[in-house]
């Protein structure tokens, strides 16, 4: 008996648990869910019928590095997989820019920015880092 | 090159919210069902015993021949690991030596353990030099014998140590994958493991000093196979991990395990990062060589204070425990290996996908390991598929390892319990402390994955 009533509470304990982590974006009404997907389904449709009269525009990260490193700390960016991304670093030190993953890598020096343009085909999480100082100037996520 | 995790160019997103949550909710059903329905009498034990193979399988898989063969290729891969991290090209990407020693050995080296068992006994290159100089010693007529007695003093202190000072090359060092790092490392190491055995003793040095040896013998507990008596027998896995560690400072080295695979998850962390990016800001006047260090020792601190977290949970758990059942005397030794399956987990879920795609790039980097241009095996234009496993999948090996080391470790801590208590009262009433330790441990472990 004693068993019994401990699995019942816990698989009440369990479903209570599971409810609140059901969505995946933790929202706190279930309106906010159904909104959010009519929105996803809308966008979608509409790219299809745009692909062939307007290229996509590209994300921009900007990143400022000032003494070696990013002015306002580690840029951080998401875009979804198949995005055009465009990576812009002005820097005052002479350095190299090296994407991981995709093992991109671009000089940069004080009036010479440098630019790293490319899609995102690999899903990850991405250091964007100036080589030869090992720090870290970026953190590119690549969503599904 | 990754800032403090060794090497790695495709990090892994973050698990999702839901993965966790499920994950946590299934976890503790499961702790819970198990401890209500788990065995009643200690069946671990006597199933480490396990059923002998033929005879002939024994003399071909652990005849000497495969030994030497083995040693030398192994001690060969040493050689050229140095070499090629200390000639070899500055880039890490382009030098065999990083990808090897944080992928290919620190990655593959358990999963090959916890698969076949204690293979490390003859692939180390350390332990294979040591033989052959013996060997040649006692060929020669003269005794081999190591400089000082034996010291069982140390317990496994010396190889925590070890592996503390691998873990901190590997998260807390500014350039842990720069390739003359790498080389100079595997040669300080090297010279570590051969003087121990020396003034030591193989044997003893490979069990208390030797940090490798003693991590993959762990792991090698839990594998189906094991030898004895020159003969391989077949056993349940896991049961390896039956009874208690007496020896001194196992917990220590559990705990640096453990502690370890954690901190990396948690340095990935916004919180984490941000801190080091402060850090850094402070000191942006002072020169890289300053900034450098203080950016390790923070580091170490961190990862200190994890492995020191593991020993003051785990301790604060068997303590409870002991209260629990009024034992005569502390309960660290018995419990101390229930935490090796919740090790290997974190270390799978953690590294599974830097495995299996950093762990291409070793096809091409063997052809040109020293980042030349050569191709000794053509296979130098290899393209590694970075996109091999898609996140969700690496999401799902991260939980159901986690899951699954979880039940296994609590599954041995039961029956340690059952062997070690008369009255079933007492042992169920000491698990649960361990229990929620265990449970700490894996949805921590499912937390920090789902950080970034």
């Amino acid at each position: 008996m004693r068993t019994l009533a401990t699995i019942a509470t816990v698989l009440v304990a369990t479903l209570a648990l599971a409810a609140c982590g059901g969505n995946d974006e933790a929202a706190p009404t279930t309106t906010t869910e159904t909104t959010e997907t009519t929105t996803t389904t809308e966008t979608e449709t509409t790219e299809t019928e745009t692909t062939e009269t307007q290229p996509d525009a590209p994300t921009v990260i900007r990143i400022r590095v000032v003494n070696g490193a990013p002015r306002g700390g580690i840029v951080r960016e998401t875009v979804r997989k198949g995005d055009r991304v465009v990576i812009a670093v002005t820097s005052d030190v002479s350095d190299h820019v090296h994407l991981h993953g995709y093992d991109i890598m671009r000089d940069v020096a004080p009036g010479q920015p440098a630019r790293i343009s490319f899609r995102a085909t690999v899903p990850g999480r991405f250091e964007v880092e100036l080589e030869d100082r090992g720090v870290q100037i970026a953190d590119l996520t690549v969503r599904p | 090159m990754t800032l403090a995790h060794g090497i790695g160019g495709v990090r892994d997103l973050p698990v999702p919210e839901s993965f966790f949550f499920t994950t946590a909710a299934i976890v503790l059903v499961v702790s819970f069902l198990l401890l209500g329905v788990l065995w009643t009498r200690p069946l671990l034990e006597r199933a480490s015993v396990g059923r002998l193979l033929p005879e002939v399988v024994g003399r071909i898989v652990l005849s000497r021949g495969v030994r030497v063969l083995l040693g030398a290729a192994s001690v060969g891969l040493l050689v050229f690991t140095i070499a090629a991290g200390l000639f070899g090209t500055s880039l890490e990407l382009l030098n065999f030596a990083p990808t090897f020693v944080y992928v290919t050995f620190w990655l593959g080296l358990p999963l090959l353990s916890v698969l076949l068992g204690n293979v490390w006994s003859v692939l180390s290159p350390w332990r294979a030099l040591a033989d052959a100089t013996v060997w040649v010693l006692e060929r020669g007529g003269r005794e081999a014998r190591p400089i000082l007695e034996p010291e069982q003093r140390f317990g496994r202190y010396p190889a925590a140590a070890a592996l503390f000072a691998f873990v901190a090359l590997e998260l807390a060092h500014p350039r842990p994958a720069l390739p003359r790092t790498v080389g100079v490392a595997a040669a300080i190491y090297s010279y570590w493991a051969l003087a121990g055995m020396a003034i030591y003793g193989r044997d003893t040095w490979t069990r208390c000093g030797e940090g490798f040896a003693v991590a993959f013998a762990l792991f090698a507990r839990m594998a189906p196979f094991a030898a004895r008596d020159g003969r391989v027998a077949v056993r349940w896995p896991f049961s390896g991990l039956a009874g208690d560690d007496r020896t001194r400072g196992a917990l220590a080295f559990v705990a640096v395990l453990l502690g370890s695979t954690s901190f990396d998850g948690f340095s990935r962390a916004r919180v984490w990062q941000d801190l080091l990016g402060d850090v850094r800001a402070e000191l942006v006047g002072s020169s890289g060589l300053v900034t450098d260090l203080a950016t390790t020792l923070v580091n170490v601190a961190g990862l200190l204070a994890f492995v020191v977290a593991v020993v003051l949970t785990y301790s604060a758990a068997t303590a409870a425990a002991r209260r629990l059942v009024h034992a005569p005397r502390s309960l660290v030794p018995d419990f101390v290996l229930s935490l090796v399956p919740i090790a290997f987990a974190y270390l799978v879920a953690h590294y599974f996908s830097l495995f299996v795609i950093q762990g291409q790039f070793l096809i091409p980097l063997a052809s040109d390991p020293f980042g030349r241009g050569w191709d000794l095996f053509g296979t130098v234009d290899f393209a590694p598929n970075l996109t091999i496993v898609s996140p969700e999948t690496v999401w799902y090996v991260q939980v159901i390892s986690l899951t699954v080391g979880h039940v296994a470790g609590l599954a041995v801590a039961h029956d340690r319990a059952v062997a070690l208590f008369q009255s079933r009262g007492d042992a169920l009433r000491s698990q649960y402390p361990m229990l929620a330790l265990m449970v700490l441990y894996t949805v921590g472990g499912l937390w920090l994955l789902s950080q970034g």
